[in-house]
Formats: C-alpha cells, sequence, structure tokens
C-alpha cells in the first residue's frame, strides 16, 4: 500500500504550446536520468549541481507496522553538501549501489517554469566488502524498491531538481547506507 | 608481541577470569537453542509501544523464541497479550503487523479475533466464542470454554511500552527492570509518547554480540560523529553502572552536536525533567536496549534467529503532543543518527557483521576480551563483563568455557 503517491490526469499541454510542453519533459527525463547515473557513479557533488539552491532531499516508507507515514532522512542542500563532505571520515559499506530508474509520468506546470515527476526504481547492491567478500564480493542483491517524487524548477530549458522523495516500499533494511538514494 | 602461532593464538589470554570469553558461546546451535528455551521464555521483552495499538481493538503481532504472539487492546482499554496460535488446529490466528478487530473479517464478525481457517472466533480477553458447528462436531464434548487462548503475562510500563513474559510466573516486572529504569523513569512516565519510527535488520551475527555493541562504548572510535561531538572529560567520566538481572546504565553527560558540521543542538526539545543534550543509555539483559539522546528516544528490541542470525527492531519516539515542526524535529535528530541512513548506525551494523563473518557456526573458538578496567566508566567493559556474568547463571554455563557449569568465580572479576 502506497497511499503517498498521487498520480493527477495528465496536464501536458494543458494551456501551454505543447511543443514547450514537450521540451520541458524531455529536460526533466534528461535530468532524472543523468542523476541515476551519477549517482551510480558516486559522483555526489555533480549530482548536487543538478540541484536548485532550495533542493530538498527525504527518504521516506509509510509503515504498516506502527501506522505512521516515516521520514528516515530529511535534508537541505546545504545538509546535503555536508553529508557528502564528511562522508570520506565515516566508515561505510563500499558496495557499490546501482539505480534503475524508469520515468513513469512528467507534469508540466502551466507556465511552463516548473514540472513534477513520478518514477519507479530499484537500487542493486553489487557486495564488494558486504559480508564475508571471500564468498559474495560480485553478487548483486536487491537493496531498495520504490519510487522518486520529484519537482523541478525549468532554466534555460534544464530541469534542475527542487525537492526529492524517495519513497520506500521495502523496510528490512538491514545494514542501511551512508548514501544518497 | 609478535604474530602468534596456533597455540599461543588459542591460549587463554593474561587477564583474570570473566574478563573475555570463548566464542562458542556465539556460535554453537546448541547453546543457541537452549538460550530461547532458558532465556527467551523467560524474560520480559518489550515488544512494542502502546502508541502501536492506540484504540480498542488495535492489535500488533510479534514473537518471541518461535512463538508467535499478539498483543490487542480490549474494550476496556486493556493491552493483553496471547500466543497467536489458534488452539483447533495451529493456524496463525492474525498474519498482519498490525490492525483493528473493530471490522469483520471474511471468516469472521466485528469485534472478534477470527482464525480464518474454520472460524473459530476469540474475543480480546482471549475467551472462545464461537466455534462453528460446535454441537454437530463436538456434542458436549469439547465446550468452546475449554479452548480459550493461551494468554501471556503482559503489561505497559516505563514509558508506555508493552512488555511480554512467555513464563506464567516471571520475576515481576518493577524488580526486573525498575532499578535501570531509574533515572529516566520521571522523564518517561511524565506524558504519553509515540512511535514516529520503526525498521528492521536482519544481519549475520550473534544478538549477544548487538548488544555488546549497545553496552561498551569504547566503540565511538569507529563513529566520527560521536568522537567530535564527544570526546570530552565529562564524556569519560560517564558511569557504566550495573544493575541485577544483568542490565546497565550508561549515565548522562552533554553533548557538543554542534560540532558536527550540519548538526544542531537538540536543547529546544530535551524531554521532560531533562537538561538540554543529555544522553542516557539502558541496556537490559538480555538484548534491549533504551536510548535517550537529548530529544528522541530509541529503543532496539533482539530477536535471535540463530547462532549467527538476529533481527533487530529500531523504534523513534516522541512525544505525544508534538506539533508536526516538533516531531519533524526529533524525527531528523533521531534519523540523522540513527536511522538507516544516519550516521551510526550503518556502522554499527558493520562492524557486528564483521563479527558476526568471523564467529559463526563452525568457527574455531577464539577468545573475546572485556577486560578493560577504567574505574568502570565509559570506556571500561564492566558493562560486558556483568552481561556476561548473568548469561552464564541463566545457561549454566561458563562464559570462558561453555562447556562448564557455571560458578561465581566469573563474577569476581566486577
Ligand atoms: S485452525 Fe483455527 S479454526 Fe481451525
Ligand atoms: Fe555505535
Amino acid at each position: 500500500m502506497d497511499t503517498q503517491v498521487e498520480i493527477s490526469a495528465p496536464t501536458m499541454g494543458g494551456g501551454l504550446d505543447p511543443s514547450i510542453s514537450r521540451d520541458v519533459a524531455d529536460a526533466v527525463r534528461d535530468t532524472i536520468y543523468r542523476a541515476t547515473i551519477l549517482l551510480d557513479s558516486q559522483e555526489w557533488n555533480n549530482w548536487l549541481e543538478l540541484c536548485d539552491e532550495s533542493f530538498s532531499y527525504d527518504i521516506k516508507s509509510w509503515s504498516p507496522e506502527i501506522n505512521y507515514d516515516m521520514t528516515y532522512l530529511h535534508a537541505s542542500r546545504k545538509d546535503m553538501e555536508a553529508l557528502i563532505r564528511l562522508l570520506p571520515k565515516h566508515n561505510t559499506d563500499h558496495s557499490p549501489l546501482t539505480r534503475h530508474t524508469s520515468v513513469y509520468t512528467v507534469d508540466v506546470g502551466d507556465n511552463g517554469e516548473t514540472a513534477s515527476a513520478v518514477s519507479g526504481f530499484i537500487v542493486f547492491q553489487h557486495l564488494l566488502d558486504g559480508t564475508n567478500s571471500h564468498i559474495d564480493s560480485g553478487e548483486s542483491r536487491l537493496f531498495l524498491v520504490g519510487k522518486y517524487l520529484d519537482t523541478f524548477k525549468i532554466v534555460d530549458g534544464r530541469a534542475m531538481f527542487t525537492s526529492r522523495i524517495a519513497r520506500l516500499e521495502n523496510r528490512r533494511l538491514d545494514k542501511g547506507s551512508h548514501w544518497p538514494i | 608481541m609478535p604474530a602468534r602461532n596456533h597455540k599461543q593464538w588459542m591460549a587463554a589470554p593474561n587477564l583474570k577470569d570473566g574478563e573475555w570469553i570463548d566464542s562458542r558461546v556465539y556460535t554453537d546451535q546448541a547453546i543457541f537453542d537452549e538460550e530461547l528455551e532458558k532465556i527467551f521464555k523467560n524474560a520480559w521483552i518489550p515488544v512494542c509501544h502502546e502508541s502501536e495499538l492506540p484504540k480498542a481493538y488495535d492489535f500488533r503481532t510479534t514473537s518471541i523464541a518461535n512463538e508467535p504472539v499478539i498483543v490487542c487492546r480490549g474494550p476496556d482499554n486493556e493491552v493483553r497479550a496471547f500466543l497467536n496460535v489458534c488452539p483447533h488446529r495451529g493456524m496463525l490466528i492474525e498474519r498482519r503487523p498490525s490492525g483493528s478487530f473493530y471490522e469483520g473479517q471474511p471468516s469472521g464478525n466485528p469485534k472478534r479475533m477470527t482464525c480464518m481457517f474454520h472460524a473459530w472466533q476469540f474475543d480480546m480477553k482471549g475467551n472462545c466464542v464461537y466455534i462453528s458447528r460446535e454441537k454437530e462436531g463436538y456434542q458436549d464434548r469439547l465446550p468452546k470454554e475449554s479452548v480459550g487462548l493461551r494468554r501471556l503475562r503482559c503489561e505497559v510500563k516505563f514509558g508506555g511500552f508493552v512488555w511480554v513474559n512467555l513464563n506464567d510466573n516471571p520475576v515481576d516486572l518493577e524488580e526486573w527492570a525498575g532499578k535501570p529504569f531509574e533515572c529516566l523513569r520521571k522523564t518517561l512516565d511524565a506524558e504519553p509518547m509515540e512511535v514516529f519510527h520503526y525498521h528492521k535488520a536482519i544481519v549475520n551475527t550473534n544478538y549477544k554480540l548487538w548488544h555488546d555493541t549497545n553496552c561498551e562504548f569504547y566503540h565511538d572510535f569507529m563513529h566520527y560523529h560521536n568522537r567530535v561531538t564527544g570526546f570530552n572529560d565529562a564524556y569519560f567520566a560517564r558511569k557504566n553502572e550495573a544493575f541485577e538481572h544483568g542490565h546497565i546504565v550508561v549515565g548522562t553527560f552533554e553533548v557538543n552536536y554542534d560540532q558536527y558540521e550540519g548538526f544542531e543542538s537538540r536543547a529546544g526539545l530535551s524531554f521532560p525533567h531533562l537538561p538540554p543534550n543529555q544522553w542516557y543509555m539502558i541496556d537490559l539483559f538480555p538484548g534491549m536496549n533504551f536510548n535517550l539522546r537529548g530529544s528522541a528516544l530509541r529503543c532496539d528490541v533482539v530477536t535471535p534467529l540463530g547462532p549467527d542470525k538476529v533481527m533487530i527492531e529500531f523504534r523513534g519516539l516522541g512525544l505525544k503532543r508534538d506539533t508536526p515542526e516538533e516531531r519533524q524535529t526529533r524525527i531528523n535528530h533521531h534519523n540523522s543518527i540513527w536511522g538507516p541512513f544516519g550516521r551510526n548506525l550503518h556502522e554499527d551494523l558493520i562492524g557486528v557483521q564483521g563479527q558476526g563473518t568471523t564467529m559463526r557456526p563452525g568457527s574455531e573458538s577464539r577468545r573475546v576480551l572485556h577486560g578493560r578496567q577504567e574505574n568502570q566508566t565509559i570506556h571500561d567493559e564492566n558493562g560486558m563483563r556483568h552481561y556476561y556474568a548473568e548469561w552464564g547463571k541463566w545457561m549454566n554455563r561458563l562464559p570462558s568455557n561453555p562447556e562448564a557449569p557455571f560458578t561465581q568465580v566469573a563474577v569476581a572479576a566486577e
């Protein structure tokens, strides 16, 4: 059950020149897929370049156990910068993650200056030092499943993230992660 | 000392009894099975919090030592616990993690626990109130009055946690944990709390290794966050105090959150009756942890799944009366350190999984050292020594040689 994802009726072109609307939607998809690749390659700062100053980042999940919409992580752009800068100071699991993203819907705001998108994602963890690297390095495991709920500001034809909510379906998170999802 | 040969490696360390243990307590299947019988079936387990079943007919399911358990709130507002097992042919009565019996089910009526299989029904006190085709099948041989649920000892206590014990005659809960909770009793009982965070981890390690990590702060060397916000004279003076029944409490000090970039002081949202930015930790035998860090309470509960497998449930709590803004701030404080994507928890779990990797069934026995003596302050390992002395009593095994019966010698180190 995911009560938190509401898909509105398509608004593509509503009051906007359809070709502008299409261009904006293309820019949004481009930004989401670029973000996927940059996160996968752990180019955290380049990923942040895709985020507006007003960016906020959340990892959330609905818990049927406690009947509560949980926030596992909440951060402003400044918080994300600090988090990323301090990553080398922390011990972490180095098993790389890859995000498999599909953009489902893009809704362009009436003036063509904003947009929102819903994407599905699956994150696999490719074990490196997960447990006993002699045995399980090289194994890929399903790590996270969820949806990205993104909003954007369109600047010079480029879509910049103003917010991302990564909504997780799985709540058995085992060792968790220090990395943005 | 240079690297050692096998004989040197296997030799007893040059420490006193009780200052080290044998890793077979973490790896042996027979010891594990015995722990479920002797310890987990007789200990008080905080299976959930009352805020998880706020209304009459709400329920929550869980398990202790392989036994499925259901906790529900009756129309009289009492919280009761039962085995979640149908007395007919053993079906799990309720399969969902939480919910309400207020509405009817496909097989049964509203306000009843109904076993979906053959539609036997039970009320919130565990009475069997309906057997389908009772007279036709059982005539007068098995009246429903004789097939109630198995009720379990259950109490709501110490800040609204729901404590369940599988033993019908356990030590009184107040006697069990009252003393360690004394330091936070006024705070936790000042007003109702609410759970805002829940997640679980299943990791390949022994449950005691997780509890050890919660009992010792020496591993703050692993947490950059704790080193920069904590290490000062007041930190090193924190007392690590042992209580009867294997529990410990690590006393408080003031944490300097602003030493870590991007972290704010938690002063504004302190729990009732506490000065700002305090940090208390209560560790209960055999594997529960209550951790109050200024603005948020964390509770860990272990469910051992095998010698090298444990499920840990993590909860975060705030005050029920929090405004949405206050709540969000508490959640941020909690999760920035203790959430699955926070600074510390990931490191703690990597640590114990690393131990689990070297100590698994079939691994050669190892000596695990608990011998730091620092006046029972924060980096002293007295908390673990105290725990294993208690473990030895319950198991009648010597932690340093689990084949041998427990002797009081091991406690002498305390
Ligand atoms: S097993 Fe429950 S009614 Fe038959
Ligand atoms: Fe820790």
